[in-house]
């Protein structure tokens, strides 16, 4: 992931404050609400300025610890030995919502259906910046539970690319296509 | 003892409380209600862990769920 020099000064000034908590034996940060904040500045792939490789690490680590947990063992099983879960549509029979971990979703449709968007994927992103993992299990939920909130807010794309607003470890921005 | 799972760029952060009948847990308890209330009133979902899984509830806060999520809100594009 890119960084300019600001944010990696920033990250270090972070880091050494970080290092100082824990020595007080008090690592953990506040409780951070993000919805109570705006996020549109943040660069996009990104958690912010002062986000150390190792907050990246942990937060990417947390947020799979929560993916497993929202979808259960089953679920989460699955994901990891075909790299996607597909959903079928309540609204549209014959239409399948194809899911990988931060990556658009892939509208499938049945032989000789014809898909009620113009491009085969849909382009959605949380308001905040989370790990790939745990929006995932957010954006399962969603397309399980509340396919409306799906159709209304989908932006149909004609290729597939990663999530502007999620974020991966540092150490493994490559190779996030599957 | 319940929690909220706060999903946050953290990965998550949880609030806890336990439904006992002292005033910190009446504290807790309250300041749990009103995280859930505003995630939900900034246009969050909330989700609700059912049988070892969770699912999208719109039902007000209940003290005895085991465990609940802050869902953030969805945007196209």
């Amino acid at each position: 992931m890119p960084r300019s020099p600001a944010d990696s000064i920033w990250s270090r000034i972070g880091a050494f404050f970080r290092r100082g908590f824990a020595e007080d034996g008090d690592p953990e940060p506040p409780l951070e609400l993000p919805w109570q904040q705006t996020w549109d500045w943040v660069p996009k792939r990104s958690a912010g300025p002062g986000f150390t490789r190792s907050d990246y690490r942990e937060a990417r680590e947390r947020g799979a610890e929560v993916a497993r947990a929202t979808l259960g063992d089953d679920l989460w099983g699955q994901l990891l030995r075909d790299g996607y879960l597909e959903v079928p549509s309540g609204v549209c029979p014959g239409l399948t919502y194809r899911l990988r971990v931060g990556r658009r979703i892939e509208v499938r449709c049945a032989d000789g259906m014809r898909s009620p968007w113009p491009y085969p994927y849909l382009c959605i992103n949380p308001t905040y910046p989370l790990p790939d993992e745990e929006f995932f299990a957010q954006l399962y939920l969603y397309v399980r539970d509340r396919e409306s909130e799906i159709i209304r807010t989908a932006a149909p794309q004609p290729w597939d690319q990663p999530l502007g607003r999620t974020f991966r470890s540092q150490a493994s921005t490559r190779g996030r296509s599957r | 003892m319940g929690r909220i799972i706060v999903a946050n760029r953290r990965g998550h952060q949880v609030v806890e409380w336990d439904v006992a009948d002292t005033e910190a847990s009446r504290l807790a308890i309250e300041e749990a209600e009103r995280i859930i209330q505003d995630a939900r009133a900034r246009g969050c979902a909330i989700s609700r862990k059912v049988d070892g899984r969770h699912v999208i509830d719109n039902a007000p806060f209940d003290p005895q769920v085991e465990e609940y999520q802050i869902i953030a809100p969805i945007a196209g594009g």
